[in-house]
């Protein structure tokens, strides 16, 4: 039996993923079981789900603990959660990044490969939606499961035109993911979990708002409309707290003289 | 024709009422039930199932709305949760006593928090209603179809539970085969309400109030009948679940309790649901090691079945019980059970009592193996303490 955790953020589809991939590795002939950890998840938070994947009926029913390989589906989630943790040794990580295993800030030992799943989420199916890709990826660098079957259940799940945006996902995923390589010698970033009143939630943002104070008229609209409460006026300009901004875009929404502009976060590899 | 698919535990419960051609379903949202009303509001609005689907305003009047409907002669099935299923309790005396066959699934959700135990179930232990718990989807798909075959038979004539641990099943998704319409339809035949409720059958529901409830003779009467169909069940879940077996390849023990790795077992550990799925794992690897010790799934808990533990305890050192539920101030609701099983036994096991699981306490494959350990060592005579043991 194999057992894999995937870590991902709310809204990014590790629960429907691992769903997907199930009922791919069904087709592939084994019995699987796709476990999501439910909690009061919201978009942009941490959220766990586990796949086990066995040749006949899994009895288990407790969480997985000691996975065989762990799945990232968000580039900084390492950051605050010990997404490595339980790992076996010699065990292997796929991680939505944009660059190479040995620059995605982990450590141990473990193998990682990297693909860039925001990306080609983005441009597949215009929105971050990082499970297709990352499943493309997984089929890739795992072989426990071919391109056909992945299709077939990506098709099942969103049958029509979604399905097939999201197949276009999976096929560029399993060309550009990165052989696994060793980081046995390099240190991974320090785990750093929130504090229960600090709300940084910095690290969610996949797009990043940036006010242009020549234009902003100090309407006190991203002001009022902000769920976050991240944007304050300071004199008649409004200023963004990107430690509580999680990048939802309504203030670039409401703003009616286009001062708020919206860039994709760049993600490197020591950003704190 | 069957097929399978990949499925979530509430999915599977849906197909079962699906499968079963239920014409009645009365419910109101609980998490984690929601989804099977979800999916059957879908089978519905997709033309795939005939049922009248009713939006409630609590789960009293679902209970309530399904007894009408049952005893008007039609298929009646609700889903419930933790505190919805309290909510539930007065109602579902009432069904039982108009000894309406309508079947329930529980999605076990704590009631003190969202996860899940079998307090929300236990509490309604002196409901008269049938309690099937299930370990996997397939097997919630399968006694969803078998509990109206069991509740409907004339013999029984009760309302019907069939449970399963909520997110544990209801969220985690697994290879169900779904069977044939055609052939659950050659095993369930159509609903008849057996009460006579049309004006012009007044004569016949007076003889049938006092032949059921006893009305106007011995007010204990309905209480009497209730305990009798309840003595009638496990001869019905036996054939039932027999009959299910021959039809579709998969069975449950007797119905009642099923064995796993008990020939030649010095001692066994109990279970329910979920908990007894993970004992499995347990069990494989401790005859992996050498060691003679059994499960006993407890697949019905209502009505109980004595006989079979009173069979059971002659043949092992030691019994221990995992209680998922406990009635506080006298202790696990099972283990008290088994033991009252034993007691007229010459010679009778040792029982060992073992709470797991509680408010959705992680019950690993390490702490079902420990547990079998210590009823091990109870059943070769060392003095092992504490009997009874918070995991």
């Amino acid at each position: 039996m194999i057992e894999v955790r995937f870590h991902g953020r709310g809204g990014q589809g590790a629960v429907t993923g691992v769903r997907v991939l199930a009922t791919a590795l069904y087709f592939e002939g084994k019995f699987t079981q796709a476990i999501p950890m439910y909690g009061t998840e919201r978009r942009g938070a941490p959220v766990v789900s586990f796949l086990r994947v066995g040749d006949r009926r899994i009895n288990e029913r407790d969480l997985v603990h000691e996975p065989d390989m762990v799945v990232v589906l968000d580039p900084l989630l390492g950051r605050t959660v010990p997404v490595t943790e339980g790992l076996k040794e010699g065990g292997l990580v796929l991680i939505n990044h944009p660059r190479s295993g040995r620059e995605a800030g982990l450590g141990g030992n473990f193998k990682v490969s990297t693909v860039d799943a925001t990306d080609i989420a983005l441009e597949t199916l215009g929105r971050p939606i990082t499970n297709t890709a990352i499943l493309g990826a997984f089929a890739k660098v795992t072989g426990m499961v071919s391109l056909g079957s992945l299709e077939k259940a990506v098709l099942k799940q969103w049958p029509g035109r979604i399905g097939e945006m999201n197949v276009r996902a999976v096929r560029r995923a399993y060309k550009e993911a990165t052989e696994p390589v060793n980081v046995s010698d390099r240190e991974g970033v320090k785990v750093r979990p929130p504090g229960l009143f600090e709300r940084d939630v910095s690290s969610w943002r996949v797009f990043r708002p940036e006010i242009d104070e020549e234009k902003c008229v100090g309407c006190r609209r991203c002001w009022i409309f902000c769920p976050e409460l991240a944007i304050s006026m300071e004199g008649e300009k409004a200023r963004i707290n990107y430690k509580h901004c999680k990048g939802c875009g309504i203030c670039a929404e409401e703003c009616p003289v286009g001062a708020i502009s919206f860039t994709q976060e760049k993600i490197l590899e020591g950003r704190e | 024709m069957s097929h399978w698919e990949v499925m979530v535990g509430n999915k599977a419960v849906a197909y079962a009422a699906k499968l079963a051609r239920v014409q009645y379903i009365p419910a109101f949202p609980i998490t984690p039930q929601t989804t099977i009303v979800q999916y059957l509001a879908d089978m519905i609005a997709n033309g795939d199932l005939d049922a009248e689907y009713v939006t409630v305003e609590g789960e009293l009047t679902a209970q309530a709305s399904a007894l009408g409907a049952s005893m008007a002669g039609v298929r009646a099935f609700t889903a419930t949760s933790g505190p919805g299923l309290l909510y539930m309790h007065h109602p579902m005396h009432a069904v039982s006593g108009a000894r309406l066959p309508i079947v329930m699934a529980v999605i076990h959700r704590s009631v003190k928090g969202m996860q899940p135990d079998h307090m929300d179930m236990m509490a309604q232990r002196d409901t008269s209603w049938l309690m099937m718990e299930c370990e996997n989807s397939q097997e919630l798909l399968d006694t969803g179809v078998m509990a109206f075959k069991i509740a409907e038979d004339e013999r029984v004539r009760l309302p019907a539970i069939f449970s399963g641990d909520g997110y544990i099943l209801s969220y985690t998704a697994e290879p169900v085969e779904i069977p044939g319409q055609e052939e659950v339809d050659a095993f369930l035949p159509p609903y008849r309400s057996q009460v006579p409720m049309l004006p012009e059958l007044a004569k016949e529901c007076r003889e049938y109030a006092i032949a059921q409830w006893g009305v106007g003779e011995d007010p204990q009467l309905r209480w009497r009948r209730q305990q009798e169909a309840m003595d009638a069940a496990k001869t019905v879940i036996s054939e039932v679940n027999e009959e299910f077996e021959e039809r579709f390849g998969r069975g449950y023990g007797n119905g009642l309790v099923e064995e796993y790795g008990c020939e030649g077992a010095e001692a066994v550990i109990v279970a329910m649901g979920t908990i007894a799925s993970t004992a499995r794992t347990a069990i494989d690897n401790l005859h992996g090691r050498g060691k003679k010790v059994g499960l006993v799934k407890l697949k019905t808990f209502k009505p109980f079945p004595a006989e079979e533990f009173r069979r059971i305890g002659g043949e092992v050192g030691a019994i221990g019980v995992i209680d998922r539920n406990i009635s506080c101030g006298s202790g696990g609701i099972v283990f008290g059970e088994v033991r009252s099983s034993l007691y007229e036994m010459n010679g009778r096991p040792r029982t060992l009592e073992f709470y797991a699981g509680l408010c959705g306490k992680e019950v690993r494959v390490s702490d079902i193996e420990r547990i079998a350990e210590k009823t091990m060592r109870a059943a070769s005579g060392e003095r092992v303490t504490p009997l009874v043991e918070w995991v």
